[in-house]
């Protein structure tokens, strides 16, 4: 009843195309990115804001990054942690060699270099398919791990191996580094998740994103409608390697403020692969759904013992956490293979015609 | 530079030959080893089109409860026995909690799954056997653990006794399972689930029970592997890497072929050792982490579904 | 044929010719030295029992198979093998006998992509959306539009076709195909699984195709009716060799034909 679009109808094909052409998804997106923009930095909480809404922006702008490449163009790909890393290295060594310029659109620079290599270790994808590729892809995984730890020119040389944010400011802000508060920190990534979130639903919704559905599908046929299968796939993995840099660039600049190789193992690949699976492969709004269930949970669970009053070891809250995410994962496959996209579908459906069945 | 790359490691071989046939000796052991491990994995996604990917905790774990039970007072070959037991109680759990229900799912899905069974694998070992390395209970099982020399070109090889052991283990082992694989009913079962689900349960195959046979088997072969890696190091969930170093060999071989396992396993241990010893220092160290996985890309780019792998062949 | 016919039929150009192409996979010999033309505006089929090669002929056309042996002339160029990108984008068009659409992805996404190649606008454009990439995806959707409108397949234009029956999944991949305004359509036993309803349906599209758009078709069908009557001439394969090759009737008596559909008397 809530979700009835009785009475709207879409007069042209631009409104037939449009992203949210139900208008009361149109007024739940305003009312979301009120929320997110006004309500939240006003009223949320410091431990709020760092370290649950900018990591949950972070996670899911990497989980998009790697939808775009699995989900949509069928690539499996278990390399995401490392153009994260690439992206946050890269991001590093910019501003040690241009401080003056706007760390945002460093950030966003360093996407490209993410991209670039991504393009590189994408080149396989011509020869190799299915589980045979997502196993070469953990050749970049493991590679790109090392050259964090064996070029020190990309750590600038510091003894400790780990990076350090420095301080950039915009406008007399900090923005980053430790002078910076969580809640300008949280407003420069929600712009940037929403603006390559935006970027991100118009490409998959036009030529681009079709062509790679194409590939996904039945390559055989997609090549028959003319599509060029590697120069499909490479771009794939450069737009996809792009999201994955920026997220990486500002999980170190924003979030954790350092970082040493070691945050970006297959640890964090495999992390936002589930995102993306739990979320459902091929949706952009399940990336945000997997990146809320897979970050959110643990978060909570660790903080739940001192809540409560509780004294257990931080090890065996780690360990329980790892047992509860591993079996979670395995009951919402059970549940809903297609992840909680599949979910929200089914869930409009049944808003459109509540309060009846059917 | 262009010296120091492709001259100066092969007359550094050809100087030293008893080093080199020490290289090679050490790299034809891991290789077996890999193998070993590679070979859990063919069984499973020969039989049930799954990347297991938690076979390599499955091996960590193994080990880990071997030595732990050693630990707490059991007495080694009955710690064995129950070791055993305990892999067909995984596999048993691992078909009803997570097989079943997710049966005619797509494969990522089932590899998703794989990889939740490994966190929760991981979190339960760290939990109960706890995080410090192990030293595994060699001696107590009755492997030999003394080396003897070898003279060759005016020069001694090390031989461990134990690695003679792994291979000698390790060979028996894939071959058993060969035959079994291909002379058997059950192996005939195990190949016609691993063709079409559907079609075996209309022909009367109890998918239940070929995934407990299939897993158990992996199992035990995870166990043994844990047994000879921690025998030769320490036993502990570093053991984790061991496991990703055998997934480029299961690509190199073929994700579905047994005798692609040992070639591909033989490959790859051979050429990462030669790889890390004479060209490892131009690099740095630690290229053996994905030196493994290049050698199989290079492969692979000339056949994309590995050295023995079947083709896969679309029709329209 | 009478004196005038042939003329007008020489008359009429050839839009595609295959010579002498043999084809083999390993020991199996799919097609042996088949030759024969297709004029431009014909309806062709090609027939011929199970396993006669028919299908490996189409894929031969395509660039799917390259053939050992012989040549491929399209639009005047003669070439040894084809490349199906090439076939793409010099007009050959093609659905499947076992329906190859894109699983994931509704009816409109499906036909939608046939219009691949026309699609122009540079990536760039595409990041924004508004702009020459929203203008370009308007008029091609109108395109697309008109296509669903011949075909009379609105009514499941969002639905994902995996989800379709059969039939309807036949009439999509043909949308998609005339989606890429093709000079050369090859329809893969487009009447398979139909009723006789939907066969009619499906054979006035074929001759509406044809006469609408000025798209020539080649054929592969087992239904002898419709074959006689759609069709404007016959090649007949049987064990990879070319039998006979001429009009409905003519082929209808040949009796190296008739002995391959039911077999020789011994």
């Amino acid at each position: 009843m809530l979700y009835r679009e009785v009475g709207q109808y879409n007069t042209s094909y631009a409104q037939d195309m449009a992203v949210f052409p139900i208008r009361q998804d149109r007024v739940a997106i305003a009312l979301i990115l009120v929320i997110a923009f006004l309500v939240l930095p006003l009223t949320a909480s410091n431990f709020f804001l760092s370290s649950i809404m900018i990591p949950f922006l972070v996670f899911a702008l990497a989980t998009i990054g790697l939808n775009l490449l699995t989900g949509y163009a069928g690539q499996i790909s278990l390399g995401a942690g490392a153009f994260m890393g690439v992206g946050a290295y890269a991001c590093y060594k910019l501003t040690i060699l241009f401080p003056d310029v706007n760390i945002i659109l460093l950030v966003l620079v360093s996407g490209f270099f993410a991209a670039g290599i991504g393009l590189v270790f994408g080149i396989p994808s011509l020869r190799i398919k299915g589980f045979y590729l997502a196993v070469a892809t953990l050749a970049a995984q493991f590679f790109l791990e090392w050259c964090f730890i064996r070029i020190p020119w990309l750590y600038n040389y510091n003894i400790s191996g780990a990076i350090e944010v420095p301080t950039r400011t915009m406008f007399g802000v900090p923005v980053v580094g430790p002078a910076a508060t969580p809640t300008v920190r949280y407003l420069v990534v929600l712009a940037i998740v929403v603006l390559l979130t935006w970027i991100a639903s118009n490409l998959v919704r036009g030529r681009v994103g079709r062509s790679w559905m194409m590939v996904r599908d039945m390559d055989i046929a997609a090549e028959l409608m003319g599509i060029r299968l590697l120069r499909t796939k490479l771009v794939a993995f450069a737009v996809s390697s792009f999201y994955c840099g920026v997220a990486g660039a500002m999980m170190v600049f924003f979030w954790f403020g350092a970082a040493e190789a070691s945050a970006f193992s297959i640890r964090l690949s495999f992390t936002i692969l589930f995102m993306a699976i739990i979320g459902g492969l091929g949706s952009l709004v399940g990336s945000f759904f997997g990146a809320a269930f897979i970050w959110i949970p643990p978060v909570v669970l660790r903080s739940v013992p001192e809540a409560v009053g509780f004294r257990i070891a931080a090890e065996t809250v780690e360990h329980l956490s790892l047992m509860i995410v591993g079996s979670l994962i395995i009951v919402v496959l059970i549940l809903e293979p297609h992840g909680f996209a599949r979910l929200w579908q089914i869930a409009k459906q049944k808003l459109r015609v509540w309060p009846f069945p059917y | 530079m262009l010296h120091q790359i492709f001259v100066a490691p092969f007359v550094q071989m050809a100087t030293l030959p008893d080093f080199f046939l020490q290289v090679l000796w050490e790299g034809f052991v891991g290789g077996v080893l890999y193998a070993l491990i590679a070979l859990g994995f063919v069984l499973i996604f020969k039989a049930s089109g799954i990347l297991n990917f938690a076979q390599g905790i499955m091996v960590v774990f193994a080990a880990l409860a071997l030595v732990w039970l050693y630990e707490i007072g059991v007495p080694a070959y009955i710690a064995l026995a129950l070791c055993i037991l305990m892999m067909l109680l995984l596999a048993v759990g691992v078909e009803r909690l997570v097989l079943r229900p997710l049966v005619n799912q797509p494969d990522i899905i089932l590899f998703m799954a794989t990889i939740g069974l490994t966190y929760f694998l991981i979190g339960l070992g760290e939990f109960i056997f706890g995080g410090e390395p192990k030293v595994m209970i060699t001696r107590q099982l009755g492997i030999p653990t003394g080396s003897f020399e070898l003279e060759a070109f005016g020069g001694f090889i090390i031989i461990q006794q134990l690695d003679v052991a792994a291979a000698v283990i390790a060979i028996a082992m894939v071959l058993v399972i060969a035959v079994f694989f291909n002379r058997t009913k059950i192996g005939r079962a195990l190949r016609a689930v691993a063709d079409d689900h559907q079609a075996a349960l209309s022909v009367g195959i109890s998918l239940e029970t070929i995934w407990v046979i299939v897993w158990f088997t992996a199992g035990v072969v995870a166990l043994v592997a844990g047994i000879m890696w921690g025998a030769r190091s320490n036993v502990s969930f570093a053991l984790e890497i061991v496991a990703f170093k055998a997934l480029p060999v299961i690509i190199l071989g073929g994700l579905t072929s047994i005798p692609g396992a040992i070639v591909g396993g033989l490959i790859i241990g051979i050429g990462e050792k030669i790889g890390e010893i004479y060209w490892g220092p131009l690099l740095g160290s630690g290229i053996e982490n994905w030196l493994a996985y290049f050698i199989a890309l290079a492969f692979l780019m000339f056949r994309p579904q590995g050295l023995f792998g079947e083709r896969i062949i679309e029709r329209v | 044929m009478s004196a005038p016919e042939t003329a007008a039929a020489a008359a009429q150009e050839v839009l595609l010719a295959v010579d002498n192409i043999s084809l083999s996979f390993g020991g199996v010999r799919a097609l042996r030295n088949v030759g024969f033309n297709i004029r431009k505006g014909e309806i062709r089929a090609i027939i011929g029992p199970n396993g006669a090669g028919k299908t490996s002929m189409l894929n031969v056309i395509n660039g799917f198979y390259h053939p050992q042996q012989g040549t491929i002339t399209f639009k005047g160029e003669t070439r040894r093998d084809m490349r199906p990108y090439i076939a793409a984008s010099q007009g050959i068009a093609r659905t499947f006998q076992n329906v190859a659409l894109f699983k994931g992805m509704s009816t409109l996404d499906n036909i939608m992509s046939g219009r691949t190649l026309k699609m122009q606008t540079h990536f760039f454009w595409h990041l924004l959306h508004f702009g020459p990439a929203r203008r370009e995806e308007i008029a091609h959707r109108e395109v697309v539009e008109r296509i669903i409108d011949f075909l009379e397949i609105e009514h499941i234009r969002r639905t994902p076709v995996g989800r379709l029956p059969y039939g309807l999944q036949k009439r999509v991949e043909l949308a998609r195909a005339l989606a890429t305004e093709p000079d050369l359509l090859l329809l893969d036993e487009p009447m398979t699984g139909m009723n006789v309803e939907e066969k009619e349906d499906m054979s006035r599209f074929i001759l509406d195709t044809r006469d609408q758009f000025d798209t020539t078709i080649a054929l592969i069908e087992h239904d002898m009716a419709v074959v006689m009557d759609l069709s404007d001439r016959v090649a007949v394969l049987d064990h990879g060799e070319l039998i006979a090759d001429g009009t409905p009737t003519e082929v209808q008596g040949n009796e190296r034909v008739i002995e391959a559909y039911l077999g020789v008397v011994h």
